[in-house]
C-alpha cells in the first residue's frame, strides 16, 4: 500500500458547532459538502473547522448523512447499495416539521444538493397535503397579507383551489 | 436586511427565498400558486421563474421553435405567464399540423393532429373527402367526409416530443353533420400502439335498420348498441365531440419510439358520410 494512499484513508476532519460542540468526520465524507470541500482545499483543515450556522444536534445528523453518502472506498455504487441509501434517506428526513426545517437549512448553507433535494421534497409533500391555513400553523408562518389583499391573491389564483 | 424578533416567528421565514422556490419546485402548479397566499415572501418564491421553470415541460423551447408566431407573441415578462399561456392559448406549430398546450394541473405536454397530420384514406379524392374551414375548429383546416366505405384514420406521434411517465388517451375529436349516415349502431376499430377496441361515434338505444350489400339485394340487417358494447362520443366543452381511442404509457426509456392511432372501419360494407375530423387529440389520461 502506498503511503498516500494511506494517508487519505485516515485523515479526519474536526467540525465544530454553532453552540461550541465538535464532532470529528472522515475528510472524505465531510467533501459531501461543497462548502467543507472548499474550505479544506483552501487549506483550513489544520484547525477545526467551523460551522457557525448549525448547532450541535442539528450538525451531528448532518455528519450522520455525511457518512451514510460518502464516496465508497472500493469504487463504484451498485444497485444494491443505491437502494438501500435511498431508503436510508426516506427514514432520515422523516423527521419533525423543525428539524426538517434546520435540516433544509443546514443543506443549504453546507451546499449539500442531495440533501437539500431530499429536505425539500419533503417539505413540498407537507405542502401538497394541507391547506394554506394549516401551512401558516406548520411552519409558523405569520400572514402578512391584509384580508383585501389575501382576497385578491385568492381570486387570481381560483382554478388552484378547485 | 436584519430580521426583528417579531418576524423571526418560524424557520421558515429564515429559509432563503431560492430554497422556498426549491421546495415549490417539487410540488405542482396549483399547489405552488395556492401558497402563493401563505405569505408575502411564500408569494415571491411561488412566482419566481426557477419554479415555474421547473413546470415547464424539458422540451419546450424546442416545441416552441416549431411555432410560426414563435419570437413576437411569445414574450413574457416571466415563466409563470408563459406557463399559463401554453395552458390556455394552444399553439399551432410544424405549418399548423399540430396544435399544442399544457395541462394546467400538471404542465404536461398536449397536442392536437390535425388533418393534414394524419393519413387519412381517400383524402385526396375530392369525391369522397374535402377541406373546410369551421370557426370554431382550433385547426385551420379539417376534413369533411362526402363519402366513403373504406374509413381508414392514422397518426402517429414520436415519444419524445411526449412528456415522460405519463399515462397519455387518445381521442378522435369530430362532429356529425345534419346529413350523416351510416354511423349510427355502426362498430369502428380504434387502436393504440398493439391495442384494440371498439367504438361508436352515434349510438341508438334502439336498433337500426340497415342495407348490408354484403348480403345481396334486398336484405337489410338491424344494428343494435347495448350498453358495454363500447365506447361512446362524449361532448367536449367547445362543442365538438370526442371518442376514446385507447391509452399508451410514455416511460420516456425509449427516445425514438413511435406511437400509432388508428380508426378504421372497412367490414361493414357500409357507405358513410357527414364525418367532419378535427384531428386526434393526445392528452394524459384523467384518473
Amino acid at each position: 500500500m502506498s503511503s498516500t494512499l494511506c494517508c487519505s484513508f485516515a485523515k479526519n476532519v474536526t467540525l465544530r458547532s454553532s453552540d461550541g460542540q465538535t464532532f470529528e468526520v472522515e475528510e472524505a465524507a465531510a467533501q459531501v459538502s461543497q462548502t467543507i470541500k472548499r474550505m479544506i482545499e483552501d487549506g483550513c483543515t489544520g484547525s477545526v473547522i467551523p460551522v457557525p450556522n448549525l448547532t450541535g444536534p442539528v450538525l451531528a445528523l448532518v455528519i450522520e448523512y455525511f457518512k451514510k453518502h460518502s464516496p465508497p472506498s472500493d469504487g463504484c455504487p451498485t444497485a444494491l447499495l443505491e437502494m438501500e441509501i435511498k431508503d436510508w434517506d426516506a427514514k432520515f428526513v422523516a423527521v419533525d416539521n423543525d428539524t426538517l426545517l434546520d435540516l433544509t437549512l443546514a443543506a443549504h448553507y453546507l451546499e449539500i444538493q442531495g440533501l437539500l433535494d431530499l429536505t425539500c421534497h419533503r417539505v413540498a409533500d407537507i405542502l401538497n397535503d394541507n391547506s394554506v391555513e394549516k401551512i401558516r400553523e406548520i411552519f409558523h408562518i405569520k400572514n402578512d397579507f391584509t384580508p383585501e389583499e389575501e382576497a385578491e391573491e385568492r381570486s387570481k389564483i381560483q382554478w388552484a383551489f378547485e | 436586511m436584519a430580521l426583528t424578533e417579531s418576524e423571526v416567528v418560524g424557520l421558515i421565514n429564515v429559509l432563503p427565498i431560492e430554497c422556498v422556490a426549491s421546495v415549490l419546485s417539487f410540488t405542482s402548479p396549483p399547489d405552488a400558486c395556492r401558497s402563493s397566499s401563505v405569505s408575502t415572501s411564500f408569494r415571491s418564491a411561488a412566482e419566481s421563474d426557477a419554479v415555474w421553470e421547473s413546470f415547464l415541460p424539458p422540451q419546450y423551447k424546442s416545441i416552441i421553435s416549431r411555432s410560426a408566431d414563435s419570437s413576437s407573441s411569445l414574450c413574457f415578462s416571466s415563466k409563470k405567464e408563459l406557463y399559463l399561456h401554453l395552458c390556455d392559448h394552444p399553439l399551432l406549430i410544424d405549418d399548423g399540423r399540430k396544435s399544442f398546450w399544457l395541462e394546467k394541473m400538471s404542465g404536461k405536454i398536449c397536442y392536437m393532429l390535425s388533418p393534414k397530420d394524419l393519413l387519412i384514406a381517400w383524402m385526396e379524392n375530392p369525391h369522397f373527402w374535402r377541406w373546410t374551414s369551421l370557426p370554431d375548429a382550433r385547426l385551420p383546416e379539417v376534413a369533411e367526409l362526402i363519402q366513403v366505405w373504406w374509413l381508414e384514420i392514422r397518426g402517429k406521434i414520436n415519444t419524445c416530443m411526449l412528456s415522460r411517465a405519463t399515462l397519455y388517451t387518445a381521442y378522435l375529436v369530430f362532429n356529425l353533420s345534419s346529413k350523416s349516415r351510416g354511423f349510427v349502431n355502426l362498430p369502428i376499430e380504434a387502436a393504440v400502439r398493439w391495442h384494440k377496441r371498439m367504438v361508436f361515434l352515434d349510438v341508438k338505444q334502439e336498433g337500426v335498420r340497415v342495407f348490408n350489400p354484403r348480403a345481396g339485394m334486398g336484405s337489410f340487417q338491424e344494428l343494435r348498441w347495448r350498453e358495454g358494447d363500447g365506447e361512446c362520443p362524449k361532448k367536449r366543452g367547445d362543442g365538438w365531440l370526442e371518442i376514446e381511442l385507447g391509452d399508451f404509457f410514455n416511460g420516456g426509456d425509449d427516445d425514438d419510439d413511435e406511437v400509432e392511432i388508428s380508426v378504421l372501419e372497412v367490414k361493414a360494407g357500409m357507405l358513410k358520410s357527414g364525418l367532419i375530423v378535427q384531428g386526434i387529440e393526445i392528452r394524459p389520461k384523467r384518473v
